[in-house]
């Protein structure tokens, strides 16, 4: 582990000690180490003890955002579907977040989903989270048995090889183009904070945008090829807490139940547009789909597009409207059809 | 109103023949399009017979869900028509929906979808005539594209 | 059973023979590939442990139609269902894990009445690659299984010294083999084999060791067990470890009318989602996820094993290594061992 990280961890530990053994959190949530190199678990430390399984490290690819609103509400005393909401204050949580992750948490304050009050907010700059498949395709089929973090370097070995790749070059797609790596919002400042100057945030995009439509419509239907309709991306999506998702409404069926092209283009193309100017391009439905699949180029555009045509940005100020429920008399309306009065 | 177009069972997704027309779902608002689809009717302005109109209570009804459906459904375009600004009987329907067809229609040309399968416009409950022409508009582009193929759903039966 | 000695070129010679009078399919890049006669070379050397895709897709398929009808008003056949005409192509199935292959005798218990993956099975010949090599998260031992199992295929491929060993386990896989295929083993190549073999089990004292234990635990402590609630925290309630899980075979199944051309679908499902159990009435008997998530292991680990006698996981660890959340059936299974 690399000097940062096991200062992060530290740190985190320490904090998340302090806050439940004072009693102002009941729970704390973070990561725990999984059972395999460049694996991370959720978790949700109760007690006081249990803050030293917590840890830090460029595997955290999750968002924990995602857990929030149901953390939250198992915390609360058990009531009724028809009774009020409890007097009084409410038992609060502890969370880690980096930058996409403290945004979601303002998505979920805008969308009123988590009540601000009740989270302690441990925030953590980040210096982009490492992409499993990309260091799986550096290792070319190998299984790593071991995965080592330096400060700019990972160290990969496995049965008979041994490797070492630049980290940057393994780091996932969306943290390369994060301009937004430090929290927006937090109550403590963990570890050291570094700024980042990113330009062509959106080049990946507009270099879909360049090819012709039949060439677009090829990469669309070969991207989502592959996809097995686990629905990992958006159970892993912090924006995703519908009560019942349009995958699962069935009078009437937007979207069929199997893999045909179709079906799946459907579901691709609506889960994207339900992120619509709402997506913080935190990257956790790519790092979570077992297929390999880059749905994230399919929000990306519309966080794009929500930016150059409304100047908005998903996650930065809880206290805004989302773009889409909101609107500007001067919105550009060029693709109208509007015919003149004769 | 039952269309018995969409009930003939013919297949949508048909291939171009000499005689093939669109069919184009139009998702009109209660207030203002519909209005000016009943006024071009009253007013005999002729528009090509390609449309299949669907009331909706205000374009900001008109989600993405039932835009991609209609596509789904083997519809050769989509055309969703609202108040113009300022007149939404719901003061601010169409200005939401606006940003967020603004964005779907990218999205899908984004994806290759052809730009012109779907279309947004504005026509007011006192623009018979302005509503023929948008219909003429659309239908001329839709006819250009031929037959949808992108994103319908085919079962097979032998 | 009749045991062959195969050099390269032998095999080859078959995979082409199979590429040109029927499918056949091979793991290329974690997925399952339609190989052609020119790309027979990718197949032979595939890497260690159990590609991505599950295999179950070619039983299962995805979707599988039931039936068709014509929706049509007035149509003398309206809603009179029609099976559906197109009878699955025969096949074979190379480069099959022994774990995979397992998975398919291991479903076709619970399959053992279902037309449809019957006839698939029926039209599909498994031709297996035992594992010299294995994965850290290959854990097919501890399941009752073998790198060098032969259950649920037709022929097993061993490579050594340079060559393969051949072992025809069914008539299906003497029907694979072309006359004069290969060389009768020698003593050498069986001594070979029996030494493999028995190195791989080095350890593993009792292979049902594990369903024994299984099938003596009290359900309802299980049931009750505490671990569930912190095992499940972290769990997304994705359909990734279900639908990558060979032996996981639950499905749902739905119609779908567009046109007026209509069909009955059957689709993989997963206890993972809550719609899996969801009532007309809008009561969810699983309406939590700590139940989901119990339900997937309690299943794998003491409903099938009770029912049908073995555990319904082949230890390929494709859930461990693709869930999201690192959630790892071996650490489950230790646990709930020690559960009293
Ligand atoms: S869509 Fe993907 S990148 Fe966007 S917020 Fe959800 S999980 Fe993060
Ligand atoms: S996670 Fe991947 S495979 Fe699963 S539904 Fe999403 S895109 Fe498809
Ligand atoms: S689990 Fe066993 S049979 Fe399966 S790939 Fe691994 S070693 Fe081979
Ligand atoms: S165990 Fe993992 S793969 Fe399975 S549903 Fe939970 S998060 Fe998804
Ligand atoms: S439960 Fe996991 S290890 Fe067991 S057969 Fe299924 S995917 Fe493989």
């Amino acid at each position: 582990m690399s000097d940062t990280n096991a200062k992060i961890t530290e740190e985190i530990r320490a904090k998340a000690r302090e806050l439940l053994s004072s009693g102002e959190i009941a729970a704390f949530l973070g990561f725990t180490s999984g059972s395999l190199p460049m694996t991370t678990r959720p978790f949700v430390a109760k007690r006081p003890g249990d803050a030293d399984k917590l840890i830090w490290n460029s595997f955290c690819v999750m968002n924990l955002a995602n857990y929030l609103p149901a953390l939250l509400e198992s915390l609360e005393p058990p009531r009724g579907p028809k009774d009020p909401p409890p007097a009084g204050p409410l038992p609060k949580v502890g969370v880690v977040a980096t930058g996409c992750c403290s945004r979601n948490i303002v998505v979920q304050m805008q969308e009123r989903q988590v009540d601000r009050s009740r989270l302690v907010i441990l925030g953590v700059s980040s210096r982009g989270m490492v992409d499993r498949k990309k260091v799986m395709a550096a290792a070319e089929g190998r299984e790593p048995l071991k995965v080592e973090e330096g400060g700019h370097t990972l160290k990969v070995s496995g049965r008979d090889y041994e490797l070492e790749i630049d980290r940057w070059s393994a780091v996932r797609d969306n943290c390369l183009t994060c301009a937004h790596n430090n929290p927006v919002i937090s109550d403590y400042l963990i570890g050291p904070v570094s700024n980042r100057d990113v330009k062509d945030r959106f080049a990946q995009i507009e270099a879909i945008e360049a090819m012709p439509a039949n060439a677009r419509w090829k990469w669309f239907t070969d991207e989502i090829a592959s996809c097995i309709r686990c629905y990992a991306c958006r159970n892993a999506c912090p924006l995703c807490y519908c009560p019942t998702c349009f995958v699962d409404d069935s009078r009437p069926q937007w979207v069929g139940k199997s893999t045909e092209p179709a079906d799946t283009a459907l579901f691709h193309i609506l889960r994207a547009f339900h992120c619509a100017g709402r997506c913080t391009d935190c990257g956790a439905c790519e790092s979570a789909c077992p297929m390999g699949i880059k749905m994230r180029l399919f929000t990306r555009k519309l966080s794009k597009d929500a930016f150059n045509l409304f100047g908005a940005e998903a996650g930065l100020d809880p206290q805004a409207q989302p773009p889409l429920a909101t609107y500007r008399p001067d919105d550009p309306e060029e693709f109208l059809i509007v015919e003149e009065k004769k | 109103m039952e269309d018995k177009n969409l009930q003939s069972g013919t297949n949508l997704a048909a291939s171009p023949t000499a005689n093939w027309e669109p069919r184009i779902v139009a998702f009109l608002c209660n207030w203002c399009s519909y209005a000016g689809a009943d006024l071009a009717g009253v007013s005999r302005f002729q528009y090509p017979p390609n449309i299949r109109i669907i009331r909706v209570p205000c374009s900001g009804r008109v989600s993405a869900n039932m835009i991609l459906d209609a596509l789904k459904a083997g519809a050769d375009g989509v055309l969703v028509s609202g108040c113009h600004p300022g007149d939404c009987h719901y003061i601010s329907g169409n200005l939401h929906a606006r940003r967020r067809f603004g964005l779907l229609k990218n999205f899908l040309e984004f994806l290759g979808i052809e730009p012109g399968r779907i279309n947004f416009s504005w026509v007011s409950a006192s623009e018979g005539e302005q509503f023929s022409e948008v219909v003429k508009k659309v239908t001329g582009r839709v006819k250009a594209l031929g037959p949808t193929r992108r994103l319908v759903k085919e079962i097979r039966i032998d | 059973m009749n045991i062959l000695r195969l050099d390269i070129n032998g095999l080859l010679d078959c995979l082409s023979s199979w590429a040109g009078g029927q499918e056949l399919y091979g793991p290329v890049k974690d997925g399952w590939r339609r190989i052609s006669r020119d790309g027979l070379e990718a197949v032979v050397s595939i890497p260690p442990g159990a590609p991505k895709a599950p295999i179950k897709t070619f039983f299962l398929a995805q979707p599988e139609t039931l039936f068709t009808f014509s929706a049509r008003h007035g149509d003398d056949d309206a809603w009179i269902p029609t099976p559906p005409k197109e009878a699955p192509n025969r096949r074979v199935l190379f480069g099959v894990r022994p774990c995979d292959a397992r998975s398919i005798a291991l479903n076709s218990m619970p399959y053992r009445d279902d037309p449809y993956y019957q006839a698939r099975m029926d039209k599909t010949a498994v031709v297996g690659l035992s594992c010299n090599e294995t994965c850290s998260t290959c854990f097919c031992k501890s399941v009752g299984g073998s790198p060098y199992g032969t259950e649920g295929l037709d022929i097993l491929l061993t490579k050594a010294d340079g060559g393969f060993i051949a072992e025809v386990l069914t008539s299906k896989g003497e029907g694979l083999l072309e006359k004069g295929t290969g060389t009768p083993a020698g003593d050498g190549d069986m001594a070979r084999l029996k030494a493999l073999r028995d190195a791989a089990q080095a350890g593993t004292s009792d292979t049902q060791a594990l369903s024994a234990s299984f099938k003596a635990k009290n359900l309802m402590q299980l049931y009750n067990a505490r671990l569930w609630q912190g095992l499940s925290e972290p769990c997304l309630n994705c359909g990734a470890c279900t639908f990558l899980c060979p032996t996981c075979y639950c499905f749902d199944i739905q119609d779908e009318v567009v046109r007026q051309a209509g069909r009955r679908i059957r689709y993989w499902d997963s206890c993972m989602f809550p719609l899996f159990t969801l009532h007309a009435s809008g009561h969810n008997p699983r309406g939590e996820k700590i139940k989901r998530v119990r339900n997937r292991f309690m299943h794998k680990l003491k409903y099938f094993t009770e029912r049908f006698g073995a555990l319904s996981c082949v230890g390929c660890g494709r859930c461990i290594r693709e869930c999201p959340v690192n959630i790892d059936i071996r650490e489950v299974i230790r646990d709930l061992l020690s559960v009293e």
